[in-house]
C-alpha cells in the first residue's frame, strides 16, 4: 500500500474533538445510512441470487425459446429444461476518496463531505459487502484507511484526524492514476479464487479540477480493468452552484488571434457517472440511483 | 511563464483559479447572475480585459484595468498568488474598470 508523506497535512482535529465529531456525523446520518443500506441491499440481493439458466434434458423450468425447435426436430433436440445455476461468490472493494484541498473547506463542502463520508461508510459497513478503504486527496494521494482493516467507529474517528481541507491543490489526475495502483494491489491480494471481485471508487470532491483529457484517458483506462468511478459533486458553494459554473478558454481562431470561448464547466466534466448533491438528504436516492444503473449495466454486460 | 505581453498561447492543461469579477460602474457591468468564472492563472490584464470584452460582446474591445484587493494587478494572476501567498483553491474577487491612463504615458510617470 502506497503511503504518501506530505508535510502541508496536518490533522486538524484532536482525538477527542475527532471523536466527538464522527458520532456527530453518525447521528445526524443515522436515519438516512439505514434507508441508504436498504436501498443498496434491494439492489445488491438481485446480484448475489440464483439464476435460471442452461439448456438440459431434464430440469426445474420449461425454457420457452426451446419448445418450437423441439417439435420442429421431431422431438430430437430435447434439451428444453433450465435448471438453477449455482450462484457465482461476488467481492466488493469499495474506495471512498474524498477531497481535502483548500477550496472544500473554502466553500464550506467540508461538511457535507463528512456527512458523506459517514453516511456512504456506515451503510457499506453494515451491508457487509466486502472491504472499505478511504483515502484523501489534494497535492498528494494518502490512504486514511486500508481495504483489509475492519471499519468499526475507531475506524472512522482516525480518518477524520487526517482530514484538515489545507492542501493547496486538487491533483484529481494523480488521485486516479495512484488509485488504480491501489486497485490492482488489492485485487492481487483478495482471497478466493472464483469470486468475481467488483471495484468501485466514490469520490467526494466539489469539483473543481483541471487536466481534464488526462483524466478521461484515466478514467477509461480504470473501466478497462473494470474499476468503476462514480464522481459525487458536493456543490455547497454559496451563492453559486456549479451547474452554473463557466470556464473561460482561449482558442486560435483562422487568422491565429486568439480568441476567448466560454464554456459551461460541467460539459468538460471528464467522469462519466457523476452526481450533484447539495444536501445530504439527497444522497440516498441519488447514490442508489447511481450504483443501480452500474450495477444493471454490469449485471447485462456478464450475462 | 510565457512572457508574451498578449494572451499566452499555452494549451491546456493549465492552471485555473475560480474569479468573480465585479465592477461600479453600471454601463460595463455584467449580468447580475455571472458567477465565478474558471480562468486560466496564466493569464494579465489583456486576457482578463478580453474575456470581459467577451461577455459584454463589445463591439470594440475597450482596455480594463483589474483590482484585487484594492491594487492595480500588473502580473499575471499565477505571480499574484505566488506573491500573495494563494493558492489557487480560492476565489479571486477581480474588480475591473476602463483602463483611464494609456500604458506609455503610465510608464513615463
Ligand atoms: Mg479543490
Amino acid at each position: 500500500t502506497i503511503h504518501l508523506e506530505d508535510s502541508t497535512i496536518q490533522s486538524s482535529l484532536s482525538p477527542e474533538e475527532a471523536r466527538r465529531v464522527w458520532s456527530h456525523y453518525e447521528t445526524v446520518t443515522r436515519d438516512l445510512s439505514l434507508s441508504l443500506t436498504e436501498q443498496l441491499r434491494l439492489i445488491l440481493a438481485p446480484t448475489l441470487a440464483t439464476k435460471m439458466r442452461g439448456d438440459f434434458r431434464t430440469g426445474k423450468r420449461l425454457n420457452i425459446k426451446r419448445i418450437i425447435p423441439y417439435i420442429a426436430s421431431q422431438y430430437k433436440r430435447d434439451k428444453i429444461w433450465m435448471r438453477r445455476s449455482v450462484p457465482s461468490k461476488r467481492s466488493y472493494q469499495i474506495m471512498l476518496a474524498v477531497d481535502d484541498s483548500r477550496s472544500m473547506g473554502e466553500s464550506g463542502s467540508g461538511q457535507l463531505a463528512f456527512e458523506t463520508l459517514a453516511l456512504v461508510s456506515k451503510s457499506l459497513s453494515m451491508l457487509e459487502v466486502g472491504e472499505i478503504s478511504v483515502v484523501g486527496f489534494g497535492n498528494t494521494v494518502r490512504v486514511a484507511h486500508e481495504f483489509d482493516k475492519p471499519f468499526t467507529n475507531e475506524a472512522g474517528v482516525r480518518i477524520l484526524e487526517q482530514f484538515g481541507f489545507q492542501q493547496t491543490k486538487t491533483d484529481v489526475r494523480k488521485l486516479i492514476s495512484e488509485s488504480i495502483n491501489l486497485f490492482r494491489e488489492a485485487r492481487n491480494q483478495s482471497s478466493g479464487a472464483g469470486t468475481e471481485l467488483w471495484q468501485l471508487q466514490l469520490i467526494i470532491s466539489d469539483g473543481i479540477c483541471e487536466d481534464h483529457d488526462t483524466i478521461r484517458r484515466l478514467v477509461r483506462q480504470a473501466q478497462e480493468e473494470r474499476i468503476m468511478i462514480v464522481f459525487i459533486i458536493i456543490d455547497a458553494l454559496r451563492g453559486s452552484s456549479i451547474m452554473d459554473m463557466t470556464q473561460a478558454k482561449f482558442e486560435a481562431d483562422s487568422t491565429g488571434s486568439m480568441k476567448v470561448k466560454m464554456e459551461r464547466y460541467l460539459d468538460g466534466f471528464p467522469f462519466g457517472y457523476y452526481l450533484v448533491v447539495s444536501n445530504v438528504r439527497e444522497l440516498p436516492i441519488v447514490f442508489s440511483t447511481a450504483l443501480r444503473q452500474w450495477f444493471a449495466e454490469v449485471v447485462d454486460a456478464s450475462g | 511563464m510565457s512572457t508574451d505581453p498578449t494572451v499566452a498561447a499555452e494549451s491546456p492543461p493549465g492552471a485555473q483559479v475560480k474569479v468573480q469579477f465585479i465592477t461600479s460602474h453600471a454601463d460595463i457591468s455584467l449580468p447580475e447572475n455571472t458567477g465565478p468564472i474558471l480562468v486560466p492563472t496564466h493569464l494579465r490584464r489583456y486576457g482578463l480585459s478580453s474575456i470581459i470584452n467577451h461577455l459584454l460582446a463589445s463591439e470594440k474591445p475597450i482596455p480594463f484595468d483589474f483590482l484585487i484587493a484594492g491594487a492595480f494587478l500588473r502580473t499575471s494572476l499565477d505571480e499574484y498568488l505566488t506573491a500573495n501567498g494563494l493558492s489557487s483553491e480560492s476565489i479571486l474577487t477581480l474588480e475591473y474598470v476602463r483602463s483611464l491612463i494609456p500604458p506609455l504615458y503610465l510608464a513615463s510617470f
